[in-house]
Order: C-alpha cells, then structure tokens, then sequence
C-alpha cells in the first residue's frame, strides 16, 4: 500500500473533472463519493456495530456483584448503557481513520525526509462543520440525559415512589451513619437504642440516611445499591435509596481515610418486612414513634 | 520560511558598565547550593529546637506536637533558601540593590559561555541549558514515580498477603502520585518549552533568563523535601492529602507542604517567563498566524498553571499553618470546612490535567505536521480548542466534589461545564486527524507514537465523559475506574505524548541521534502494557473496587492480577526506552541539523545550537506548515485545473 497514490489519475479512485464550482450540496455528495471517504464510513459503521456490545460488557461486570440491587443502581447503568452507545461512533471514527492512514494512504520509510508531500490541505469546511456539530450535539444530548437522570435518581433518593410495581406509601425509615476510623455505625432513630455494624434493611422501603464522621472525611459507598456520599467531620449529609432485591450487599468507604482505609467495609443486608422486624426485635429495639 | 543566517560573531555595542565583573556568582553552583541549603537547615534546626520546641502547643484535634512540625517546616524552608542563596540565585539582586548591576561579561559567564559541561551543574542562564537539566529532573522524577507504581502493583498483585504495612503502602501511593504531578507539570513545558520554544520564535533566550534559572533550581531544592518526607512517616494521605486526615499526618506531612509551595513558585515564574517571552520576543514577521502552534499549547498550559496554581499553594499555606500553629481553616471542630480545602485544592486539580494533556497536544501537531509532509488542518481551530479548554477548564472543578454533599445542586452546572470541555477537546483531535487525513506517514517512532497517543487520548477522553456524569460518577467516584481514566489521561496522552516529543526533538537538545530501534521496542513494550494494565483496571473499578485499597475484594482477583502482569510489562518498556535516551545521548552518532525536513526555526539553526542561537535573528515570511503538494481533490476552474496538473510531481 506505501506507493498508492490517492491523486486522480487513471484509475477508478479518480473523480469525474470537474468543469465547474459546485453548490455546496452537490461539494458535500463528491466528497462523499471519494472512495476513501466511503471506504472509511463502512469502516466507522464496522467498528461501531463491535464497540456497542461492550455496553453490555461494562454492565456484565457491574452486575457481577448482584448488581443493581435498586432503581437508582438501574437508572446508573441505563446511563451508563446509553453513554457507551453514544460514544461508540466517535471512538469507532478515530479508530477508522487512524486505521485507514496506516494501511490506506500508506506509509514511507527510510532515513531521509520523503521527498513526495502529501495534499496540502489547510480545512475543509463539510468536514469541520459536521465533526463540530456531531460532537456538540452528541455533548448536549448527554448533558440533558445526565440532568434528567440526575433529577431522578435524586427524587429517587429522597423517598420518591420508584417506577415498580411495588405499592410503596410507607414513610421512610431513617438510618443514621456513622463513618469513623475504620468502621461503619448504624444507628435506627426510629428505634430506641438499636445500633449495629452491619445495616439490616427491609425491602421496598425507602431508606433515608444521615451520614456524618467522627474524624476524617469517609465516603459511604453502597455499592449494589447504586449510592454514595462522603461521611465528613462536622457536618450531615444526605442520601437515600429503596432496596429492591433481597439479598446481602457491600458497603465500602470511597475516600482515603488513613491506615486500615481498605478494611472500612461492612455488609448491608436487605430482608423481608417482617425479618427486619424481629431483627429490630432482637436487637432490644422499640418503636420511638 | 526565509531565515537569514549568518554564522559570524557580531560585536555588539554595551551600555555603560557599573561594577567590576567576577564576584560571588562565578564560584557558585550546585556544590555550594548543596553547602548552603545543608548549612542552613542545621542551623534552622538547632535554632529552632531549642526555641520551637519547647514553647510548642499541643494541637487540641490530634495530640500532636505542633512545635515539631514547625520545627520541621523551618528547616525545610531553610534548606530551600540555603540552596537557593548558595547557588547564587540571590547575586543579582543583592548587587542591583547595592547599585552595581551584572556586567556584559557577567551575563555571558551566566549563560554558560566556554564552561563546558559544568554549566548544567550551574545557575546557568541559557534557555538550552535549563531545557537539558529539565529533561534529566523529568527523567529522574519519572524513575523515582514508576518505581513505586511498581510497588504499589505489587502489592495489589499479591492478593493473598500484605507486602507492606498499610502505612507504607499508603504513603507510597501519596509519594508516587504526587511526585508523577510533578514531573508530568515539567515533562514537556520544562524540558521543550525551554529548550524548543525560545528558537521556535526566534528569540535568542527567554525573556527572563535568570528567572529561568531560577525557575529550574527552585523546582531542584523543592523535591529533596518530598523525599525526605518518605523517611519521615511519608505523606500517607494520597496526593490530594485532605484535610483532616493530613493533621493527623506524621512529622514527614510538612515535606508535602514545602514542596507545593515552593514548586508553585518555581511554575509561576516559568509560567510568566513563557508567556513573556512568546509575546514579546518573536521574530520579526512572525504575526500571530505564524506562531507554532507548539508554543501556542505552551502558553495556554501555563496561563492555566499560572492562574490556578496559587489555589493549590494557598490550599498548603492554610494546612501547613493548620498544623503548626493551631488556625482551623479546614478543622470543623473549630469552625473551618473541609469542603473549603476540597475546594481549593480541585481548583489546581483540575485544570493540572488540561496543564499536562495541552502542550503535549500542541507537540503531537507539530510532529505530524513533519511526519506527514502536510499543512496542519487548521490553525484557527486548534488555536479555539486551546482557548476553549483554558476558558471551560476554570469551571469545571467541582466535578471532583459531586459525592461531597457540599452543594448538591451545584452538580447540574458543572456537568453542563464538564461535558461541554469535550467540545473544545473535540477540535484537537480534529485537527490532529484532518492532518493525519490523506497524508503518506513517513513511518518513524514519533509519528508512530502520535497514533498511539491518539487511541489513548480518545479513550482518557470517552472515560472521561462517563465520569463527569453525575449518576454515573455515583458508582465510579473513589473507584479504579476513576485511577484507570486519569491514568489514560496523564499517562496515555500526557506522558506517551511526552515520550513523542522527546524522540523528535532529541537531536535537536543533545545533537545526537536518538536510537530509534531500542526505543520504538522500549515504546511499544509500555504501550501494550500500558493497555493492559488500565483496561483491567477498569473492569475492577466496574466491578466496584475502591482505589487506594491494599487488600480487596477477592472477586476483584483477577482483575488485579492481570494489572499488575500489565505494569510490569510497562516497567521494562520504560526501562528500555530510558536505556535508549541514555545510550543514544552517551554514544548516538552525531545529528544533523535538521533530520526530520522540518521547515519549523528550532530545525534551521545548527545543531549543536550555539550560545544565543542565532547569529542573525531571523525574519519569518510563513507559518512554519508550509508543506504539501496541490491537493489534486480539489475543484478547480478549468485553467486553474491545468495548472494544478502540470505543476503537480
Ligand atoms: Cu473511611
């Protein structure tokens, strides 16, 4: 391929001579008709149609856990599914031209400069209008996607009834987390005097959590459940999710928080109603109010 | 380009003289430095413990002694201005201040005239001297940087035990990561901003050269600090040490904290003198069309180093006095914020990344513009592109913040801000693929490397934007996906990008010729381990595994293991193209002037490029992308047609 030579010549990669400046439609149809031009669309198409499947790829490995665990973690991964998709032609693109500067428009080598340049092209305006726009519209999109993503899963941590099918008019029960150097405490304000190192929760209930730190700043992950939110000293911050699996969970502290940082992780148990409720009774808990 | 070149010694006419040359600074250099900065630290430190010490209070939050860490960041601050006083660095200014200034003769001792190799040991002013010892602190840094990545992946690759101590273990992660910021800050701005771009323009040294000089030993007396630190209980709080878990830091926390403060001090005055130096000093006719886009990329990076760098340097003062003298501006119990120091800190923390990724673009255009015997695509979008990212990159730093609960509602605006930066980021890899488009590439190791930088680039960038998604970066902040993204970025494109640069310009800085059979086996060793490396990690982080973790998860297992396969291979990679730079730099056969056919100024002047380059400044009638052909695409009247054929080869 290094002595192909895209000038027109001869031979069938040519244009028809041109014996007149075109419209900008019929610019746009010539270039387009280019073989190299076309030759690198198949080739962008191509790669597009492999990159997409590891949308599916990235939510495999995010499920791997038991993943997702709540309508927040499905929103999270629907997102991720639709950035992934959106992104795939710009990667696919790079790639194709990329590829197709190595063994397309070929390669010279040798200890000297080449003495054959290559087409001096200083912009091109079809090129530089479609590469802009794609790439802004493809930005906003993903703008207004992740606002109103954002919007819902913030609902859904405010105690928001989750799109399922589950009646939910419970209010919510409160759990009060506290990160300190290096365990999780949970403490159910709803119920006197219960306080555990693992976080037992009924399923379909909205939970809402207060979340603070005793020394340095933590980061409450729970992981399959789709939420997180730094625990820092002096101050409450707030999350929420409803748990809509059964089944037992991780959570992890997110944020550097000194020596056994890698060891602050604890388990969140998501039971039936009543389970939790002969848990809370276990634990010499009793309704406050 | 038409450059006038005349190589003859001219005299030039000298204004009066005030003083007699000679004095202090002819007998300064390292040695003294290293005399002064150890002299006055020990008496800093036996001053201060019997004074500090003793009146020391304790802080209320962590029991510690406050008088020590004083104690330790006056003798730090006193090894700096030792050295800096030792090496002659205040000369100048105390002979201006006694109204005799540098004679004629003294500033060409300064710049190195007839010294030989002793002026890299030296407060040399000569731009070309600062780019090489630049390049040798940059090549250090990164040895120091990769050695404990090695670790740290040993570690994670041994699932089954702890290699090191939780404490040593986390002050290796703090030590390696801020160490590598550093070094990836100067790794291309340093070494190339100072040695290409000055010739670039046409100027015949910086617009400042003893600030130059200054720059560089400042940043020299900064790392000893960060070093010492690791023998002091380390810096175990990760690079972006937050507050409160730094009060609780050892005696060795200062170290840190010295070194930003004087490392932010030492890019200021680079910066200015970049910036300066590109506007003021450029040749004549060179207009601002003209301008390599190279410098271009130089001076949008350190207009924002210049800008957002002090943040980070105000972040230290306030922890270091945190520390030291019981103010609380980041301690909660006594009415500071934590969110105030997260603030600050990602003010730099952010546009660091555009401050390391920019020029190493800029240098990717200019290598192949060379390479594929093409104009750049387009000046003016390239041009935009920087602007946009030094505008965008100024708000966009509370996407680090999204998972702090500081300001909840903050986060639709800056994920407005954050993905909009991907435009702007979009022209860039336009320009570098409208120029790669249609050209022959004349296959060498820089031009090669540009691809490589490309696909990193894209996905650093495509990572990026999942990231600066809230919803997404609920899941992934303070994960692997996090560490794999930012390593796509500052290592992919930043450091690969680096490497590029290096192996162009190479003959041009040390008037050798670089071994590029070692080097492309040294360059694509890293780069498939590179892929390795942090494509695993992505898994892990999508799987859900915290960063800065020295035990885990064993479904994380696998993941980790093949990192760490990955990392090694990286090492030897590295290993091999430093042997290459080392081998080629002792033993290379001499280089041409200009090996590459490149119509830039820095490849007209001779190499070894002599004492103020250019015996004739030069006069620029193009920019310096004047190559190719008539493209034979595209449409042309009829007569202009014909044209175009018979002058076609
Ligand atoms: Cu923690």
């Amino acid at each position: 391929m290094s002595t192909t030579d895209d000038r027109p010549s001869a031979d069938a990669d040519g244009p028809e001579e041109p014996t007149n400046r075109p419209v900008p439609a019929d610019h746009f149809r010539e270039w387009v008709s280019r073989p190299y031009v076309r030759r690198i669309i198949v080739i962008t198409v191509v790669l597009t149609l492999v990159i997409i499947p590891m949308a599916w790829l990235t939510l495999h490995f995010m499920n791997l856990s038991g993943a997702p665990a709540s309508p927040i973690m499905s929103e999270i991964e629907k997102t991720m599914f639709v950035f992934t998709v959106v992104s795939a032609p710009l990667m696919a693109i790079t790639l194709a031209i990329l590829l197709y500067s190595i063994f397309g428009w070929g390669r010279v080598s040798g200890d000297k400069p080449p003495m054959q340049e290559s087409p001096a092209i200083r912009g091109n305006r079809t090129a530089t209008i479609l590469w802009i726009s794609v790439t802004s519209v493809l930005a906003f999109f993903l703008v207004v996607w992740g606002m109103i993503e954002l919007a819902t899963i913030s609902a859904y941590s405010y105690g928001a009834t989750p799109a399922s099918d589950q009646p939910n008019s419970q209010k919510p029960l409160v759990v009060n987390v506290t990160g300190q150097q290096w365990v999780w405490t949970f403490e159910y304000p709803d119920y006197q005097g219960v306080t555990s190192a693992t976080l037992v929760v009924p399923k379909d209930r909205p939970i809402y959590f207060n979340v603070t730190s005793k020394d340095v700043v933590h980061n409450f992950w729970a992981v399959e459940m789709g939420i997180k939110i730094d625990a820092n000293p002096g101050a409450v911050t707030n999350t929420g999710v409803t748990p809509t699996k059964l089944g037992t969970f991780n959570i992890r502290c997110a944020e550097l928080c000194g020596l056994h940082h890698a060891y602050m992780e604890t388990s969140m148990k998501v039971v039936k109603p009543d389970e939790f409720d002969s848990w809370i009774r276990e634990m010499g808990g009793r309704r406050t109010a | 380009m038409s450059t006038a070149t005349v190589h003859e010694h001219v005299d030039v006419p000298q204004p009066p003289q005030h003083g007699r040359p000679g004095g202090y600074l002819r007998r300064a250099s390292i040695l003294t430095g290293l005399v002064g900065g150890i002299g006055l630290a020990l008496v800093v430190y036996w001053v201060g413990s019997l004074w500090l010490v003793p009146w020391g209070t304790t802080n209320a939050v962590t029991n510690l002694q406050v008088g020590a860490d004083a104690l330790w960041a006056a003798t730090f601050a006193g090894w700096v201005i030792g050295f800096m006083a030792g090496i002659g660095a205040f000369a100048g200014p105390i002979r201006w201040a006694l109204g005799r200034d540098l004679t004629h003769a003294d500033a060409e001792y300064l710049a190195g005239r007839d010294q030989g190799k002793w002026r890299y040991w030296r407060y040399t002013t000569d731009h070309k001297v600062v780019g090489v010892q630049y390049l040798v602190m940059t090549l250090i840094l990164f040895g120091v940087g990769g050695f404990l990545a090695m670790l740290i992946r040993t570690e994670l690759g041994v699932t089954w035990a702890e290699v090191f101590s939780p404490d040593f273990y986390n002050s290796i992660i703090g030590t390696h990561g801020i160490v590598m910021i550093i070094a990836m800050i100067i790794a291309i701005t340093g070494p190339l901003g100072n040695f290409v771009v000055p010739i670039m323009i046409g100027a015949r040294d910086m617009a400042f050269p003893r600030l130059n000089a200054l720059s560089f030993w400042l940043l020299f007396a900064a790392v000893p600090p960060l070093i010492a630190s690791l023998f002091m209980g380390g810096i175990r709080d990760g690079w972006s040490v937050y507050q409160p878990l730094s009060a609780q830091a050892p005696t060795g926390g200062v170290g840190y904290q010295i070194t930003i403060i004087t490392f932010a001090i030492s890019t200021g005055i680079a910066s200015v003198n970049l910036i300066t130096t590109t506007v003021k000093m450029r040749a004549r006719g060179m207009t601002w069309n003209r301008v390599p886009v190279f410098a271009i990329g130089i001076i949008a990076s350190s207009v924002m180093g210049l800008i957002w760098f002090p943040m980070f340097q105000y972040s230290q003062i306030m922890s270091l006095s945190d520390r030291m003298i019981s103010t609380s501006f980041f301690n909660p119990l006594g009415g500071g914020s934590v969110w105030l120091y997260e603030n600050l800190f990602w003010l730099l923390g952010h546009p660091e990344v555009y401050v390391i990724v920019v020029p190493a673009t800029a240098a990717l255009m200019e290598i192949v513009v060379v390479f594929m015997r093409k104009p750049l695509f387009s000046y003016k979008i390239a041009v935009a592109g920087f602007a946009g990212i030094v505008g965008i990159s100024s708000i966009v730093w509370v996407h680090h913040m999204y998972m702090t609960g500081w300001a909840p509602s903050t986060n639709y605006p800056f994920m407005l801000s954050t993905e909009m930066i991907s435009i702007p980021f979009g022209f860039l890899v336009l320009v570098l693929l409208g120029t790669i488009w249609r050209g022959k590439a004349w296959a060498r190791l820089p031009m090669l490397a540009v691809y490589a930088v490309i696909w990193n680039k894209v996905v650093g960038g495509i990572t990026g934007v999942y990231l600066s998604d809230t919803p997404v970066d609920q899941y992934m902040h303070g994960s692997m996906f996090v560490v794999a993204h930012f390593h796509f970025m500052l290592m992919g494109a930043g450091l690969f990008g680096a490497m590029a640069a290096i192996s162009f310009w190479f003959p041009k800085m040390t008037a050798r010729t670089f071994d590029e059979r070692i080097g492309s086996i040294g360059f694509w060793t890293a780069f498939i381990g590179f892929q390795v490396t942090f494509f695993s990690m992505f898994v892990a982080g999508l799987q859900g595994q915290p960063r800065r973790v020295l035990q885990f998860d064993g479904a994380f297992n696998v993941s980790n293991w093949i990192s760490t396969i990955g990392a090694y291979v990286i090492g030897i990679g590295m290993l091999i193209f430093l042997a290459a730079i080392i081998v080629s730099w002792r033993r290379g056969p001499a280089a041409p002037a200009n090996p590459w056919g490149s119509k830039s100024l820095e490849w007209q002047v001779e190499t070894p490029v002599p004492l103020e380059n250019f015996p004739v400044l030069p006069v620029v009638t193009s920019d310096p992308y004047d190559y190719g052909v008539p493209d034979p695409y595209e449409v042309k009247e009829p007569a202009e047609a014909e044209d175009a054929k018979v002058g076609a080869p």
